[in-house]
């Protein structure tokens, strides 16, 4: 009972969220409604006893994708936030029809396919069982994953070393 | 809701939001106390018991302040964002606050009957305790961006930059105890430290150890990493349009991160509630280790403050080069030579595992040496182009 509460308080506030990001004309409110609609999803995640994927998606889309968009923003001359333009929206029926036609070819099918447990089960140490299905049927995927994402890392820090300084800067 | 869960919940949080927000007003005192010694003055010496001329060394400070900040007028900009500017400081304190129920500490009941309370008792404890700390710096954001001042504005940046930079190294230095211990859970770190296997004790645990503590210190914004709110510099950073109560919502959220990412600190490496007498007396026994966890956070608050009042504020490209240039290639070669080692040691004699300690401490020290005379050579001094 309190599950089915909980649940449609987080798909309410996830709704509006989501709403909210695409309608709000001031950029950076529309950024932190973005981060409302992940922060609500999390939550789902958590009612669903899926810990370790409500982790990433606090750590990886609150916390990094968030704050990159935040960061873009600030980068850019409306720095502010509050845009006057309005964006023309005249292609707005064709955008419904094809987010219409997505949910009825795909998303449809596989919801109808799959067969949903009426409750939500705990995975027993999700994170152990998860890292034990990476080191062993995938670990050299894994492996290569880890090397290249460090390569890039060391890479983009020695590249930064190599920096001099530039010619305006010396002025 | 039954009744048995409200108790149940109460009981886990109510002792976390009563112990921590107490260490904070002391620490305050202890703060100014320590740093006006350091600077050669007595600090607050004037507030003790009221109505009395009984002065206590000032240790009515924070109880006057907090009146203080109470009643002092709440000011907002008139160009602001009103909403995002309340919401600023409430946002800064949410994710310092949940972060406290991650660390284990197992608060007893008066009687056995009821079993010691932790809020969260879940595997994946540092996972969550990172991705939550995190939030704090879109508050710091967004008190920058609403306050809508160019000061506050550069102090959010300034934030954010620096918060992405040294989370990375954070978080590296946080994955060695976890590969050592083969679990993400706080208390599981914590038991495979007993009987004084502290991580620090080991040459790639100090290392860590202080890679950690440095990218702690940069992450709640302490100095010498406080450049987002440098007041010689940018007034007062993203606070600059704060006042009363909401100013003290982010002072107390500031050490409540503080106090978090500390008690991570200990858990990670300092051996989290271990210590002389912690399973020793079975009346006593689920208190004496949270004494111990308590007193080993003060005393990395207290290193906190010491440094505040050492250490002068870096500049901007320093504090980037120095955890993209120096941290991060130190904290990624510990995790290397940890991985290596750790497996040496495991059934090594004596000398083999001295020599083997020997050789990682001379590895960090030509590496630690190495990366500095890389970076160094190519940091000029300061040229003024406006200033003479």
């Amino acid at each position: 009972m309190s599950q089915e509460v909980t649940f449609w308080i987080l798909s309410t506030v996830a709704v509006v969220g989501a709403l909210f990001a695409v309608r709000l004309r001031n950029l950076v409110h529309g950024v932190f409604s973005l981060l409302v609609f992940f922060a609500a999803l999390a939550g789902l995640f958590l009612l669903l006893m899926a810990e370790f994927i409500a982790a990433v998606q606090v750590l990886v889309y609150i916390g990094a994708v968030g704050i990159l968009l935040l960061f873009a923003i600030m980068l850019t001359e409306r720095v502010t936030g509050d845009d006057a333009r309005r964006v023309g929206s005249r292609g707005w029926f064709w955008g419904l029809a094809a987010a219409i036609a997505v949910f009825v070819v795909f998303l449809l099918p596989a919801i109808q396919q799959t067969d949903l447990p009426k409750t939500a089960q705990p995975v027993e140490s999700s994170i152990e069982k998860l890292g034990k299905q990476l080191m062993d049927p995938y670990a050299v995927t894994l492996e290569v994953l880890a090397l290249l994402l460090t390569a890039a890392l060391i890479g983009a820090v020695a590249n930064a070393q190599g920096a001099k300084p530039k010619e305006e800067d010396s002025k | 809701m039954s009744l048995e869960l409200l108790k149940d919940i109460l009981i886990a949080t109510v002792p976390l939001l009563v112990i921590f927000p107490s260490l904070f007003a002391f620490t305050t005192w202890v703060e100014r106390k320590a740093l006006a010694r350091i600077q050669n003055r007595r600090g607050p010496n004037r507030v003790g018991i009221p109505c009395t001329r009984i002065s206590l060394f000032g240790l009515g400070q924070p109880a006057a302040d907090g009146i203080k900040m109470i009643f002092k007028e709440d000011i907002v900009p008139r160009g602001a964002d009103r909403l995002f500017h309340l919401l600023a400081p409430i946002l800064a304190l949410i994710p310092a606050m949940v972060v406290l129920c991650f660390l284990p500490l197992e608060f007893p009941f008066w009687n056995d009957q009821i079993k010691a309370m932790r809020a969260f008792a879940m595997d994946g404890a540092v996972i969550f305790f990172f991705a939550i700390t995190g939030l704090g710096t879109l508050a710091v954001f967004m008190a920058g961006w609403a306050s809508r001042n160019k000061y506050s504005l550069l102090g959010g940046m300034r934030a954010i930059a620096q918060m992405i930079s040294y989370e990375i190294p954070l978080v590296l230095s946080a994955v060695i105890v976890v590969m050592m211990v083969g679990s993400l859970d706080a208390t599981e770190i914590v038991k495979k430290q007993a009987d004084w296997q502290w991580f620090v004790f080991t040459p790639w645990g100090l290392m860590a150890f202080i890679i950690f503590f440095i990218a702690a210190l940069a992450e709640t914004n302490r100095s010498p990493f406080d450049l987002p709110e440098a007041e010689s510099e940018i007034v007062a950073g993203y606070f600059t349009e704060y006042s009363g109560f909401k100013f003290a919502l982010f002072f107390l959220g500031e050490y409540i991160a503080m106090f978090a990412i500390s008690g991570l600190a200990v858990t990670l490496f300092l051996g989290g509630g271990n210590g002389p007498g912690a399973g020793l007396h079975p009346q006593l026994a689920p208190w004496v280790p949270i004494l111990w966890f308590l007193a080993k956070v003060l005393v990395l608050i207290v290193v906190m403050i010491w440094l505040r009042g050492t250490l002068p504020r870096l500049r901007v490209d320093q504090l980037m080069a120095f955890s993209w240039k120096f941290l991060l290639p130190l904290s990624i070669l510990n995790i290397i030579v940890a991985g290596f080692a750790w497996h040496a040691v495991q059934k090594a004699s004596t000398g083999v595992q001295a020599a083997i300690w020997v050789a990682c401490l001379v590895i960090y020290y030509t590496a630690a040496k190495g990366l500095d005379n890389l970076t160094r050579g190519k940091v000029q001094p300061r040229e003024y182009k406006y200033a003479e």
